[in-house]
This record gives C-alpha cells, sequence and structure tokens, in this order.
C-alpha cells in the first residue's frame, strides 16, 4: 500500500504517496512527475536515471525510495535557474555533447556531481568518471569535451 | 512481482529485533543495489526489507597501526576507492573499490552488502580475502569474528545465521615490506561482471624473501577464493620470474571455473594463470612502494598490457 | 563546384534545435506521457521457441482487483502482417509460437505492479513442435520447418532451400572463366554475431481512444506513418481513423522502423476506454524486439598478380529468426565492397529459426558484409604481398564506373578518403611488437524515399517548417538549416514544428541515412519555392519584373538599386491581404538519384598475446560528406556510427542459446556496449565532394561509420600478431585461440549452395 513520504528534491519538501517497493525514480517519474530522470535498464547497468543523492551521483533505479527521505536530491530538473542552464547544461548544449538525448540528463548528473568533487580532472579522469553512463549515439568525443570545457568554465568563474 | 514492507531500524539493537521478528522472510539491506535487481527478476521474494541505511555510526573507515583497517558495515565501496589509507596501505583493495561497476552504484553499495551477497564475482571480495579479512558478526546473543574466507559457504550464500548482521569487516595492518594489486578481466572498463578477477598481496622480508604471499581468485569457483597451493610454494622463496610463473600455473590449477555468456572455463583458467603472474609480479615490484591511484585505477581494468 | 566559402549557415556549428530541452530533462519521450486515468500495459512471454498454445487460461489474472482487460492473440483480427517482404506474422500469435519471449498475451491493470501480478497468473498450456535455432542446419532438407505454410503467405517469391524466406542475387560477367584466369584465388568463411542496436530508451508508447473513437498513440518511433498503417492492417481500422504522436525517439538506429508494440495498448485501450501505457523493461527490450542475428559469409576472389581482383564469389547467409522483421538483405550488393570487379556472383539468403525475429540496424547487413569483405581483402594483399592499402587503391570504383545495381557511380570522394587515412595514420608505419595498423572501406548510398516539407512564413518573418520526419540524429536541425540557408535567414528564424501524422504531410521513415539526403531536398524544394512566391509578391508590391529581384538575408530586392527591396517582415505583413494570401512555399518528390557514400577508416592496436585482449589505441575515419550541413552534428553522428562499430568488433555479442534460441544476454550487464573509458578520441576527416544531388551538395551521414571497425580491427590485429580472427567479436578468448593455432575455421557448405542452383 502507497505510504506518505516526503522527500527534499531540488530544495524542495514534497509529501508524495509511495509504495514501499518503489524505487527513488518510480517515485520521481511516476509520483513527483519530474520525468527527467529516464529509465534505461532498471537495473543499474546504463546510467541514465542518475540523481545526486547528498551531492554524490547514484542510480536512483537502486535506491528504495523511502530510504531517501533524509537526503537533498537533486534532479536534472533541478540545475537550471531562471538565470539560466548550469555550465554543464550549457557545454553539453555548445559542443553537441547530445543526440537523442535520453542518457544525457543521467550524463549531466554523472558530470556534475563528479566536477563538484574534482574541478581540475584529466580527459582520463572523465572517462573514468562517466564509465557509468551509457550513450548510443555520441561516442562520448564530444560529452568529454563538453565536461572539460564546464570544468574549465567553471574554474574560470569560481 | 512480489510486494514487500519497507522497515527502518535507526539502531543496531533495532535492526537485530525487526529481523528476529521478521524470520526468514525477511531481508537486511544496505545499499540495495544488488537487492532491487534481483527482486525485480524475482530471485529474491521477501515479505519485507530491513533497511540498515539510517542506524547510525556504522559508515566508518578507520586505520591504526594496532587493529589495522576496520570498514563499517554501511562504509561503501566509493568510500573505500577515496581513502587515502586504503589506496596507501591496501592498493589492492582499492583496485577491487575502482574495478567495482560505476560510479553511482559504487555510491550506494557497501563493502559488507558485497560480502554478504557472496557473489563468486565480487570485485572487492578477492582483495579482502587477500588482506586476511575479518567480519564481526552481531546476533541477538552477542557477536563473533570470523575470517572471510569461513564466510563463503556457497555461491550467495554465508556462514551468517538467520537474523545475524555483519557490522564490521577488519584488514589487519599489513607488514612493513607489502605489495599487492587486483586485477579484474573484462571485455569493458567498467560496469561489467568480471570474467575472473585476482588478488595478490606479498610481504617481502629484509633480504627480499617472500615472508607471505596471499593470493584471492574472483568468479572461477562458487565463491571467491584463496589460492593455497600458489601461496605456499611462494613463501621463504625468491620471487623471481620462474617461482612467479609456477605460482601461477598452481593458482590456475586450483580453480573450477565454469562456461558462461562472458568465456570459456579453460580461457578463465588461463586468465588466472596470466593475472596471478601479473598481480604477484607488481606487488613485488611495488612492495612498500604503493603506486599512484592513477596507476592502481588503470591496472585494475586495463583490457590489454 | 560548390564551395564552403558561399555559405551563410552551411558549414557552420549550429547546438541543436532540441538541445535546452535535452540539457534540461524537458524533453517529453514516449514513456514520459502521463494522462488521467492511465493503466499500465504488461506482457506475458512465451516460455517455448515452436509449440502450439494448447490454452491460455487468463480467469485468475482477469479477476486481480485492479485489472482492467486481458488480451491474447485470438482477441486480435485473423490478419497476417509483415514488416519485411513477407506477411509472415500475427501481431500476437493465434495457435502457434516461434520464439522464446513472443509476447502471447497482454494486461491492462490500474499500476505496473498489478499488471505484473496479473500476467505472473495467466496459465499457459504449450505442445512442442519440433524447432531448429542454427540457420545453417535450418536450409538442410528435413530440418524442421519453422512456418509450414511459408509458400501460401503473401508476399512468398520463389526462393531456393528449405527455410528460406527470401533469395537476393546479382550477377555479371563470366564467373567461371575468370577464376580460372585468375593468378591466385583466396577464400574465406566469416562470421558476424547477433547485435543489438542498444537504443536506449526501451520501446514505449501511450495508447488513448478519443471520445470519437479515434486511436491516438504516443510513440517513440521513426516511422508514425509506417506505425499508422500497420496498426490500420492489425486492428482492422482504416487509416483515417488512427493518429500518431511521435515523442522524443530515445535512439532508434532501426530498431523503431516500424509497428512494434503499439497495437497491445491499443487494443487494450479500446477495450476499457482508458488510456494504456507500454514500456518495455530492459529484458523486454533484448527478448521481445528484434536485433540483428548472425551472419555467415563465404567469400572467394580471383586475382591477377597486380592485384587486380577479376573475379568475386559471395554467399550469405542471414539467420531471419522466427520472422522477416525487416528485410535481411540490404547487404546483398555489399559483397563486392567499393571495388570495380567485373566478374561476380553474389547470393543472400534469409534463412527462418525458431528465435527472436530479425529487426533493422543501421543499413543492416551492410556492416556484416563490410567485415568479411574488408578483412577478405586484406587477406588477398598479404597472399599476393601487396600492401593493404595499395590493394584498395588500385581496385577502388572510379566516377564512371558501374555499380553493382547498374548505376554509372558519379563523382565521389572515395579516392580522397583513401589519401586523407593514410596521411592521417601514416600510413604504412613501423610498429612495436604487438602492435597493429588495420584499414576498412565503406561504401553506402544516400538513402531515398518519399519526402515532403511546407515552410510557412510567419507575419514577423520568421518561418515555420513542417515535415512529417521524425528526429533522428539531429535531422529536425540540419533541416532548419538548410531552410536557413535556401531562405537566406539566420536559423534562429526558422521554427521546426513539432508534428503528427494529422498534421504533417506524409513522409518516409527517418532511418537509412535519407532525411538530410531526401527530406533535405524537399526542404530545399520548398523553401525555393517559399522564395519564389516571396519575390512574385515583392515584384507586385515594388511594381518590377520578378527576375529584376535578388533575394539575400531575408530581403528580396531591386538587383539594379539594391536599396530598394522588401524585408520578409515586410513581405509577411504585406501578404497576409496580398491577392495570393499568406505564403507557403511546399515540395515533394519521392525517389532521388544513385548518390554514393563512401568512407575509409583505420585502427590502431594493441594485442596482449597472453590475453588475447586488444586495445584501440587510435581509430580515424575519413569520410566524403558533399558538404557538411552542420559540422558539429556530422562529427558527432560520424563519432557514434564508429563506436557501435567498435562495439560489434570488440565486445558486443548477443548470444542465443543452441537448443532453444532464447537470447542469453539480456542486459547491459551482458551485452556489453562501449563505454567512454573503453575508447581513444575518435579522429574524424571531413571530405567535401559535393554530390550532384542531395540539398546544397550534402550526402548521407550516418550509415558508414558503423561498417569499417570490425574489418579495421581485425586487421590491424592480423598486422600486430599475424593471426586473422573471421569471427565476431574479436574476444581475447578468441583471439589467444587463433595465437595458440587453436582457431578454427567456419565451416559452410558452398558446394550445396551452388548445386541446388545447378551452378557446376
Amino acid at each position: 500500500m502507497k505510504q506518505p513520504l516526503t522527500l527534499k528534491i531540488n530544495g524542495e519538501n514534497r509529501l508524495l504517496l509511495v509504495e514501499p517497493f518503489y524505487s527513488l525514480l518510480d517515485c520521481l517519474r511516476d509520483e513527483a512527475r519530474l520525468t527527467g530522470s529516464k529509465k534505461g535498464c532498471d537495473e543499474g547497468d546504463c546510467g541514465a536515471c542518475t540523481v545526486l543523492l547528498d551531492g554524490k551521483p547514484v542510480t536512483s533505479c537502486l535506491v528504495l525510495a523511502h530510504s531517501a527521505h533524509d537526503a537533498e536530491i537533486t534532479t536534472i530538473e533541478g540545475l537550471a535557474d531562471v538565470d539560466g542552464l548550469s555550465p554543464v547544461q550549457k557545454a553539453f548544449v555548445e559542443h553537441g555533447g547530445l543526440q537523442c538525448g535520453f542518457c544525457i540528463p543521467g550524463l549531466i548528473m554523472s558530470a556534475t556531481g563528479f566536477l563538484q568533487a574534482n574541478p581540475e580532472p584529466t580527459e582520463e579522469d572523465v572517462r573514468f568518471a562517466i564509465g557509468g553512463n551509457l550513450c548510443r549515439c555520441t561516442g562520448y568525443n564530444r560529452v568529454v569535451e563538453a565536461i572539460m570545457a564546464a570544468a574549465a568554465e567553471m574554474r574560470e568563474s569560481a | 512481482m512480489a510486494r514487500f514492507d519497507y522497515l527502518e531500524p535507526h539502531s543496531l539493537d533495532e535492526a537485530l529485533r525487526l529481523l528476529a521478528e521478521g524470520g526468514d522472510n525477511t531481508r537486511l539491506v544496505a545499499g540495495s543495489t544488488d537487492f532491487l535487481v534481483r527482486w525485480r527478476t524475482g530471485v529474491w521474494r521477501p515479505d519485507s526489507v530491513v533497511c540498515m541505511q539510517h542506524v547510525p555510526g556504522l559508515d566508518y573507515i578507520t586505520w591504526n597501526p594496532d587493529d589495522g583497517l576496520s570498514i563499517g558495515a554501511l562504509a561503501t565501496v566509493q568510500d573505500i576507492e577515496q581513502s587515502d589509507e586504503v589506496r596507501n596501505r591496501y592498493p589492492a583493495l582499492a583496485a577491487g573499490a575502482t574495478a567495482f561497476a560505476g560510479v553511482q552504484v559504487r555510491n550506494l553499495a557497501t563493502v559488507a552488502g558485497n560480502i554478504c551477497n557472496a557473489s563468486p564475482a565480487g570485485d572487492t571480495l578477492p582483495a579482502l580475502l587477500a588482506y586476511n579479512a575479518q567480519c564481526r558478526i552481531v546476533g541477538t546473543g552477542g557477536e563473533r569474528w570470523l575470517p572471510l574466507d569461513e564466510v563463503f559457504v556457497g555461491p550467495g550464500r554465508t556462514a551468517l545465521e538467520s537474523g545475524e548482521i555483519l557490522t564490521e569487516i577488519r584488514l589487519p595492518a599489513p607488514a612493513e615490506n607489502t605489495g599487492g594489486l587486483y586485477i579484474k578481466h573484462s571485455p569493458r572498463g567498467a560496469m561489467d561482471i568480471s570474467a575472473v578477477g585476482v588478488a595478490s598481496v606479498v610481504s617481502l622480508n629484509a633480504d627480499g624473501a617472500c615472508a607471505s604471499a596471499r593470493i584471492a581468485l574472483g568468479a572461477v569457483a562458487p565463491t571467491p577464493v584463496r589460492a593455497y597451493g600458489a601461496e605456499g610454494r611462494l613463501v621463504s622463496q625468491t620471487l623471481d620470474a620462474a617461482n612467479i610463473a609456477e605460482a601461477g600455473r598452481l593458482a590456475a590449477q586450483s580453480c573450477s571455473p565454469i562456461a558462461d555468456v562472458r568465456s570459456g572455463a579453460d580461457y578463465r583458467r588461463e586468465m588466472v594463470r596470466v593475472l596471478t603472474e601479473r598481480t604477484l609480479s607488481h606487488a613485488v615490484a611495488t612492495a612498500g612502494n604503493p603506486p599512484s591511484y592513477d596507476d592502481i585505477r588503470r591496472l585494475a581494468v586495463q583490457t590489454a598490457w | 563546384m560548390t564551395t564552403t566559402t558561399q555559405f551563410k549557415v552551411l558549414e557552420q556549428n549550429h547546438p541543436r534545435v532540441d538541445a535546452y530541452e535535452k540539457v534540461t530533462g524537458r524533453a517529453a519521450y514516449a514513456s514520459d506521457v502521463y494522462l488521467p486515468g492511465m493503466l499500465a500495459c504488461k506482457l506475458l512471454p512465451s516460455e517455448r521457441n515452436h509449440a502450439r498454445i494448447v490454452s491460455i487460461d487468463t480467469g485468475a489474472a482477469a479477476a486481480l482487483p485492479g485489472v482492467r482487460a486481458v488480451v491474447t492473440g485470438t482477441d486480435f483480427p485473423d490478419v497476417r502482417f509483415g514488416s519485411g517482404a513477407l506477411r509472415d506474422r500475427y501481431v500476437m500469435p493465434r495457435e502457434v509460437v516461434n520464439f522464446v519471449g513472443e509476447p502471447i498475451a497482454a494486461v491492462a491493470a490500474d499500476d505496473e505492479a498489478t499488471a505484473q501480478e496479473a500476467i505472473e497468473l495467466i496459465k499457459v498450456e504449450y505442445e512442442d513442435i519440433p524447432s531448429v535455432v542454427n540457420p545453417l542446419a535450418a536450409m538442410v532438407d528435413g530440418a524442421a520447418s519453422v512456418h509450414p505454410d511459408l509458400e501460401s503467405y503473401e508476399g512468398y517469391g520463389f526462393t531456393l532451400g528449405h527455410n528460406v524466406s527470401t533469395l537476393l542475387d546479382a550477377d555479371r560477367g563470366d564467373v567461371e572463366q575468370a577464376f580460372r584466369d585468375a593468378d591466385v584465388v583466396v577464400e574465406d568463411v566469416y562470421r558476424s554475431q547477433g547485435i543489438n542496436q542498444g537504443f536506449l530508451e526501451p520501446m514505449a508508447c501511450v495508447a488513448d481512444v478519443e471520445p470519437s473513437g479515434r486511436l491516438v498513440i504516443y510513440a517513440s518511433t521513426q516511422g508514425p506513418y509506417q506505425i499508422r498503417a500497420g496498426l490500420a492492417a492489425v486492428l482492422e481500422m482504416p487509416v483515417s481513423r488512427i493518429r500518431i504522436v511521435p515523442m522524443e525517439l530515445g535512439g532508434g538506429f532501426g530498431a523503431k522502423l516500424r509497428l512494434a508494440f503499439e497495437a497491445f495498448p491499443a487494443l487494450l485501450a479500446m477495450r476499457t476506454g482508458r488510456p494504456v501505457k507500454l514500456v518495455n523493461t530492459r529484458e523486454e527490450v533484448f527478448t521481445m524486439n528484434g536485433p540483428r542475428l548472425p551472419v555467415t559469409n563465404y567469400v572467394r576472389s580471383g586475382v591477377m598478380n597486380d592485384g587486380t581482383i577479376v573475379a568475386r564469389e559471395a554467399y550469405t547467409i542471414f539467420d531471419v529468426g522466427a520472422y522477416l522483421g525487416a528485410g535481411p538483405n540490404s547487404g546483398i550488393g555489399h559483397g563486392i565492397g567499393a571495388y570495380r570487379i567485373p566478374n561476380f556472383r553474389l547470393r543472400s539468403y534469409g534463412v527462418y529459426t525458431n528465435k527472436i525475429y530479425v529487426g533493422s540496424y543501421r543499413a543492416s547487413g551492410v556492416a556484416d558484409m563490410t567485415f568479411a569483405v574488408e578483412s577478405h581483402m586484406d587477406h588477398i594483399a598479404h597472399e599476393i604481398g601487396m600492401d593493404p592499402y595499395d590493394l584498395r587503391l588500385h581496385n577502388a570504383l572510379r566516377e564512371g564506373d558501374v555499380s553493382v545495381s547498374g548505376a554509372v557511380v558519379p563523382s565521389n570522394g572515395l579516392i580522397e578518403t583513401l589519401e586523407a587515412i593514410k596521411e592521417t595514420m601514416e600510413w604504412p608505419r613501423q610498429l612495436e611488437d604487438g602492435h597493429g595498423l588495420g584499414l576498412a572501406l565503406c561504401e553506402w548510398r544516400s538513402g531515398s524515399g518519399p519526402s515532403t516539407a511546407a515552410i510557412s512564413i510567419n507575419d514577423d518573418g520568421t518561418v515555420s517548417l513542417l515535415t512529417g520526419s521524425t528526429d533522428i540524429s539531429g535531422s529536425d536541425t540540419s533541416l532548419a538549416a538548410i531552410a536557413a540557408e535556401a531562405l537566406g535567414i539566420p536559423m534562429s528564424s526558422v521554427i521546426v514544428a513539432k508534428r503528427d501524422t494529422d498534421m504533417a504531410p506524409y513522409t518516409g521513415q527517418s532511418g537509412g541515412s535519407r532525411v538530410v539526403y531526401s527530406q533535405g531536398t524537399a526542404v530545399q524544394r520548398a523553401a525555393e519555392d517559399t522564395v519564389q512566391k516571396l519575390m512574385a509578391l515583392a515584384a507586385e508590391r515594388l511594381g518590377v519584373p520578378e527576375d529584376a529581384l535578388g533575394c539575400e538575408d531575408g530581403r528580396v530586392y531591386v538587383m539594379d538599386n539594391e536599396p530598394q527591396g522588401l524585408t520578409f517582415v515586410q513581405l509577411a505583413a504585406a501578404s497576409i491581404t496580398s491577392r495570393g494570401g499568406p505564403i507557403i512555399g511546399t515540395a515533394a518528390l519521392s525517389s532521388m538519384p544513385y548518390t554514393p557514400v563512401f568512407a575509409a577508416q583505420a585502427a590502431e592496436v594493441k594485442v596482449d598475446r597472453d590475453t588475447g585482449q586488444i586495445k584501440l589505441l587510435r581509430y580515424v575515419q575519413a569520410q566524403d560528406v558533399g558538404v557538411a550541413i552542420n559540422p558539429m552534428a556530422v562529427e558527432g553522428q560520424l563519432d557514434g556510427g564508429v563506436v557501435q562499430g567498435i562495439g560489434r568488433a570488440l565486445t558486443e555479442d548477443q548470444q542465443f542459446d543452441p537448443d532453444n534460441g532464447a537470447v542469453r544476454n539480456p542486459s547491459f550487464a551482458s551485452y556489453l556496449m562501449p563505454l567512454a573509458i573503453d575508447l581513444p578520441e575518435i579522429e574524424d576527416v571531413l571530405i567535401r565532394v559535393p554530390a550532384e544531388d542531395g540539398p546544397f551538395g550534402a550526402r548521407a551521414v550516418a550509415e558508414p561509420p558503423g561498417f569499417g571497425p570490425p574489418a579495421a580491427i581485425a586487421n590491424a590485429v592480423y598486422d600486430a600478431v599475424g593471426v586473422r580472427v573471421k569471427q565476431l567479436p574479436l574476444s581475447g578468448e578468441r583471439v589467444l585461440a587463433a595465437l595458440n593455432g587453436e582457431y578454427d575455421d567456419i565451416p559452410f557448405d558452398v558446394e550445396a549452395l551452388r548445386l541446388a542452383e545447378g551452378i557446376i
């Protein structure tokens, strides 16, 4: 039976009714209607559902929704504000780091969490950091390029 | 599809009580990464799930010269991978952690969970075996310590009794002149279940001879296993190419791999030989002088040497 | 000849028109559709690969609280449909199942969990029928018949051999004599593996019935009009009663060209009067929706000592699984490759087996053929002691040659791509032990088919572009760029309309590298039509003849007196009240002339002699793109395509149970697509020999990049360690076996095939 659950999503407390067996991903999509996080496999293998849990990238399909009640949850919908896109989002647009776009919210969340902790990455660091994200369209060239550009941009504006 | 109840203890005692009350159809989860996958495929069908995540004080990684490394049950694989103590003193474990899935799963999965699920292919397990890990197991009747290799009793099966919880893993402090490495054999650099994983940890005497050698193999037997025969061949010996090659052969002989979608049995056995040699050689070369994290990371998952 | 400097919009990088929606998570895919009262649909897969359904008991499922409807095969009209040449299947089996995983019942319930519980309550009784899984075994007389009534199916043509669905052939010259005349004859058999398209968005759709009874499908598709036609057929409904709304497409690569599972939620929505959503699990994607299946290629060549190839014989066996889910044989002409070979005999068989049906994937079959032909070219080169580069250059097709189809080869950049690779890769080069270089040539043609476009001018001088093509690979952005270039306005002045099948004119599928080339030509012509109408209006308003006017930068002006003119904004405003009314430019076309696309690729690898594993150190590709509409997007296509090919070369391997044909590795944890960490940076060289047709000289882009890597990498392995692995993927296990001399050639009884046809 669905049970009430308050989650702090993108800085906002949301009261939701959630089945005990729901993953955080199901909860975000079906209940909070934040559909930017994608279900590519529901097995933790593709990374399309990546969100930040207390700043760390996690596959939300492998998190029990009810266990996340004391965490700060950041989804793709929480990155841009009225002033515009986040540096990572902007870099993906400018460097053509996206095609079909289904893996992109997950990749952007992985990159965002990674760059917060690693402001001066090498290209190899970036490739390791997105090792949990599958993309079938881009071949990763422009994704890596975008993340490196975002890192530079964030360092300059820091 | 089997619905379950979600139970959330806030102390170890409460967790033990919930487990005792729930009986065999209750499942304990920490990161829940294995659990949710196996629940969705119908392998695990518990009536209730006891989630350990909000039990305070179990997410530590500490080191001191007497006790060595202590890993709390809620320390994640990523915590291990990021720990300087682990990288400097237990490089094979750092390698195992870095080879484990991808960052997003490492941020959830715990080392304790990896042990309790007892997958023969668990990437942290060979290194834990090679560092002689001891497990603190708590039940309503008190606690007991078991060496890790006695914890594994079969694929997915451990020596934990119903109602018991693994709360801590302890790795003794390595001797001064110790080196180690884990190599995962897999076609991809991440997000892969290893076809073979080998961890070797060697300590050298002042004269360069082998004081101790521990070799552990993943994915080539029903559980992660030590290659005792190969280890025994090395002790007190000079770790030259011939002895290392012999150890590789003995390790390969000692395992019992299967064939599956990832690779054939003979190939797995041959990879045990090659990786045993490589991890041993690297351990000897870096004894007392741990490699950089970048090297550990690269070596752990490098597809071709 | 067009030069890049003339362009104002093309040949410059433009962010995708949908980029903002996609990086913010706002882009809506089919699984993101939530409608009030929506039910969830789940499917029951067959457990057997060839069996009669004795009974399906859905009683307990239907009685479960929360379950709203259950349907099985007999709830659908008794009509066969086909995705390929033949009408060989029911949308849901009525009596006989043909592969493990085939959906045999569908449930609609209040939520997914309830629907899944209901599925588990359905009881099926099967009676097994003899089955066959290996296509080579299936061709032998006496093997189990996958479709005993094959000859009665609509679309069946004459074929040779048991369980053969299709046979394509191409012949030229005196093949036997040419082989007799040849100095050297080289013969090989290659085998390529099953491949999943690997799109990240699982198949998904929402079906809704409007109060009028009209069916609306929110779909994840490359072919909305094709789904409409397919649904109309299997539901026996008029096309006019169906509307398909294509949502953002989360990758298709051919897998989403046609009707897939839409009929199930459609029927359930009609039964319940409520919207019904179906989203496949990843396991269902692997086990229910057609992948590419293994291909066996026999190739034989007659060669003169100077490297001239005088004869080619190729027999290709395509496993098509249970149904012809896609024409299997687009590879037929590719038995020749990008070469002039005067005498050839090419045969391509599609063979039924009791496993998941074959689907389309990025130029179906060509990658398999390219692996065989380009590995074979390397083999020939080493056999006669010639550099593999020189052999390719010597035999490469030139302008004026006749292609396999009989079309004359127009101007193209094949030689330029080869030369670019030679230069970039510094070929040939002495490398350290265990390292090697390998080459491959890829050939394809720009895709054709019905294409339409309409451009209307808005009252502020911007334009709205309407096409029926769903966006794949950034095609909306490319079409906008073509319109902007043709109209002489900036990209920002082109609005690309979201569309559905009610609104947009009919068009072909988005696939086969046809959108930019064919659809783009329609857009260019629609833009020209628009300009013509603007000029006519301007002529009227300015009181000068039309031929005295020029058009540039969103403005029509008098050529003799440039200051005299009218901007689009002025003309747009004027058009509203003009005699002709608001301006709409349109264009439609069907077929386009043969326009080849060539690419040359090279790999540099390191081979681990102890494990057999391959490390890809560099990958370079040069492709003749004609003109780069949007270079950033072109390179993105090239990168992505090559990486799919690298997966095919090294790690991807859809495996099937030898006994029941079931998919053995239905997950991303066991079907291994490349990750960023496994790859070097892909190096791209764009060659620009403008096409004689196509928008502004652009050629198709997307298909060829994926063809080359298996052969280029296999050839590099040969260069590195002297072993030729003829079976994909090039796993460590296979390479090590080859290094140890334990590698077996692939058995192939070509004599039997020749005899069956009466060729001695």
